[in-house]
């Protein structure tokens, strides 16, 4: 009996050992689980001009820069007049004692100049102000004068990759159907425009409506919808030209909703023949189509997987409009929303992770989006009318259309990121709808 | 009629006869106060009111005789006869103590000394003391007064007063009987002003040594019946005993000195570095858990503002450089801006080298 008293005395010491000893030695082990949602502030000098030509480029390139990366709600620029530090030269050291006394844990420096050949030279640095060291290597772009903002976002670009690790996504543009006059007798006509607003242009008249445009994987071509001829017809038009020709179709069928696959060939669209909405896919060269369902619902707004394998689509086979997932040759599809309410306009990200959505409920509209499989359904948008999504380049925010209740009420574009955060209206001129997101621009 | 009606009867009748002639119904009357009260006419009444109102003075008052002067007592000029005393006797002179005996001198024993040289002992460092560097150095007393020239100090049973008085006790061979003193000190002077005592400097150590660890285990000494052995490996058992101690190579596996960080500590600094640490939900990197080490100076700073990614979750390069970022920024803006973390100082080896771990799972959108 002793015997066993001992062993078990000697077993409880030898097996407490390591513990005892861990607990004595050893670094202080601490998990954080909870930080802060808080923008990164920043400090964005005004670019350095080396010579009178360059004028007033370094601080409107900085102005842009600076727009960009607020407006994406994760950063927050330090006005220029809390700057402690003084950059007068693009290659003058950076005092990061300066920088870190304001809390700038990001610093943009640049310098602009305008060489022999009338080309805009702009330089940039990004510092970590805390590690005290550059962050990438700078950069140097070249550009037109009048393309100055182009180079702007360009930086920006650079800056918010670097900082996030995200692709970024405000070199990029966006079609739009702008709104004009009161809403029985509106006009309407196709527009492109920086995604922040800037450098809009029309692409076609107000003689006819157009609708639902939505741009190529490579962002040379647009896919919109137009009631020239009476019926809605789908046309492709050449965003550098304007050119634009209408794809082939039956009479007396009406075809709307297209959108591009990933490869830039095929067209995946609705045609009503008969009273019933079926989905087609179109070889946009060869004009050849094939019906992708078969089903006497109505089958509409399809979107590609980023991987050109699945499509999503609306359907109302259930009874009230869902959403669905089916191969992108056809067949079996599968639900994915079960929520209360009705399901439409979906839009697969380009992250390949969420899709987007409109979703009516108890008289008010969303934006809202959801994983491939129909789980974590978020819902980041209220009003009165919000519909029509498209994702940003890097699929990090969502674009949409917003409409105010009344005779005299008006759609704008709002943007919001996917966390639902960071909800704005992006400046436009007139009404605007029906937004669609460019890819990056090379 | 009966003999019992006869003597009830003739009860009857008795006791009747009784109470009405023996008084029964002749009560006591009750005691009750007389006064007496004299009828007097308005005369009278005027004159006995006459008689109380207030004196008057009196002019003609007899003034007392002063006392006769007695005999004076005689008063006597002789003298007191002074009282005898007898002288002290002298004491015998005392023999001279014997002187004792002186034993001889003897040798010094010799010292052994053997052929070996002695082997000198190396300090036992567990029983260092701190030794003050220099010796007490004498202070002066503080006193009230100062006085020119030192005063003895005097005996502690001896009383203070103004006039030294010397003792005495009386003696019978002493001409004039001196009365009975106790002997006297003025009062402790010194020379020079002290108004508070110097405290001097205290020889005893300020500070204990801590507890070192358990020295080393001696090499053993390398004989030639070694290289017989069969070979080992050594470091594989040290390395598995140290695992089973939770030690390994490294500044960090000395054992930590002073208690351990309280539950409140270690929240308040995990509380801190929270505060610090911007996330982005909707980036990659919030998918990604990061450990990061770094070393605290004394003073709570960053130590050469090193952080070091120590491990992460599966996931892109990118996005668990960025979740690393976030990290490492988090730590060091807190480090910035607050000045250093405030860690408890006397436990500084439980906080010198810290594993933080970034888990933003919480911080997900889902």
């Amino acid at each position: 009996m002793m015997k066993h008293v001992l062993s078990l005395l000697v077993a409880l010491v030898i097996l407490g050992l390591p513990a005892a000893a861990q607990e004595r030695s050893g670094p202080l082990r601490i998990e954080i689980t909870e930080g802060v949602i808080e923008p990164l502030p920043y400090a964005v000098p005004d670019f350095v001009a080396d010579s009178a030509a360059a004028g007033d480029f370094g601080r409107n390139i900085a102005r842009v820069v600076a727009s960009d990366l607020s407006g994406t709600g994760l950063f927050r620029e330090i006005p220029a007049d809390a700057h402690i530090a003084r950059v007068t030269s693009f290659s003058s050291p950076v005092q990061f004692a300066d920088w870190k006394a304001i809390n700038a844990q990001a610093l943009i420096t640049g310098g602009v100049s305008v060489d022999d050949a009338g080309k805009l030279v702009v330089r940039f640095r990004l510092y970590d102000v805390f590690a005290g060291q550059e962050m990438g290597q700078g950069l140097q772009l070249v550009g037109t004068t009048d393309g100055w903002r182009r180079i702007a976002h360009k930086v920006a670009d650079q800056v918010y990759t670097r900082l996030t690790g995200e692709s970024p996504y405000f070199d990029s543009r966006v079609v739009f159907v702008a709104e004009t006059g009161p809403k029985d007798a509106r006009q309407k006509r196709l527009a492109i425009m920086d995604y922040d607003g800037a450098n809009v242009s029309y692409l076609t008249d107000a003689a006819s409506i157009v609708l639902a445009p939505r741009f190529s994987p490579t962002g040379d071509r647009v896919l919109y919808t137009s009631y020239e001829s009476g019926f809605p017809r789908i046309y492709v038009l050449d965003v550098a030209s304007a050119g634009r020709r209408v794809l082939q179709s039956q009479d007396g069928t009406m075809s709307f909703a297209p959108r591009f696959a990933p490869d830039g060939r095929t067209v995946v669209y609705s045609l009503t023949s008969g009273g019933n909405t079926d989905l087609y896919a179109m070889d946009i060269g060869s004009g050849q189509s094939r019906r992708l369902t078969r089903a006497p619902s109505i089958e509409t707004a399809p979107s590609f997987s980023p991987d050109g394998s699945r499509i999503v689509f609306e359907s109302d086979r259930s009874g009230t409009p869902q959403l669905y997932i089916m191969p992108a040759g056809g067949g079996e599809a599968q639900r994915i929303s079960f929520g209360q309410g009705r399901y439409g306009t979906p839009v697969w990200s380009p992250r390949g992770d969420l899709i987007a959505f409109t979703k009516q409920s108890k008289g008010r509209f969303h934006i809202g989006v959801m994983r491939t499989d129909g789980s974590e359904e978020r819902l980041l948008t209220a009003s009165f009318l919000d519909e029509g999504p498209t994702w940003s380049p890097n699929g990090r925010v969502i674009m949409f259309t917003r409409e105010t209740q009344g005779a005299q009420g008006r759609a704008s574009l709002y943007s919001v990121d996917i966390t639902g955060r960071n909800l704005r209206q992006v400046p436009t001129e007139t009404g605007a709808s029906d937004p669609s997101w460019s890819p990056l621009q090379k | 009629m009966n003999t019992g009606q006869i003597i009830s009867g003739a009860a009857h009748a008795g006791l009747i006869t009784w109470a009405l002639v023996g008084g029964l119904f002749e009560a006591e009357p009750l005691p009750f106060e007389v006064t007496e009260v004299t009828a007097i006419s308005s005369e009278e009444y005027a004159a006995l009111i006459a008689q109380q109102q207030s004196p008057e003075a009196v002019a003609n008052v007899d003034t007392p005789e002063p006392p006769q002067e007695g005999e004076a007592p005689a008063v006597s000029s002789e003298a007191d006869t002074a009282p005898s005393t007898e002288q002290p006797k002298v004491a015998d002179t005392p023999p001279p103590d014997e002187v004792p005996d002186i034993p001889d001198p003897q040798p010094a024993p010799e010292a052994e000394v053997g052929d070996e040289p002695p082997v000198l002992q190396p300090p036992q460092e567990d029983v260092a003391v701190l030794l003050p560097d220099t010796s007490a150095r004498p202070q002066v007393r503080p006193a009230p007064r100062v006085a020119p020239e030192p005063v003895a100090q005097p005996d502690p049973d001896v009383q203070i007063d103004e006039i030294e008085r010397q003792e005495t006790a009386p003696s019978d061979e002493a001409d004039e009987a001196q009365p009975e003193e106790e002997a006297t000190a003025p009062e402790e002077a010194t020379t020079e002003i002290v108004t508070e005592a110097e405290e001097a400097e205290a020889a005893a150590p300020t500070a204990s040594l801590r507890p070192k660890t358990r020295p080393a285990r001696t090499q053993p000494a390398e004989t030639d019946s070694a290289e017989d052995a069969p070979a080992t490996d050594g470091s594989a058992v040290d390395d598995a005993l140290a695992e089973a101690l939770g030690q390994s190579d490294g500044p960090a596996d000395t054992v930590a000195q002073g208690p351990p960080l309280t539950a409140g500590e270690k929240e308040a600094f995990r509380v801190a570095v929270g505060n610090c640490w911007s996330v982005d939900p909707g980036s990659p990197a919030a998918k990604i858990v990061v450990t990061v080490g770094f070393r605290l100076t004394q003073e709570g700073r960053v130590d050469g503002q090193k952080v070091q990614l120590l491990s992460s979750s599966d996931g892109d390069a990118t996005a668990v450089e960025k979740a690393f970022a976030s990290a490492r920024r988090a730590i060091l803006r807190c480090d910035i801006e607050k000045g250093g973390y405030n860690l408890p100082i006397e436990k500084y080896d439980r906080w010198r080298d810290i594993e933080m771990t970034f888990n933003p799972e919480r911080m997900r959108i889902k």
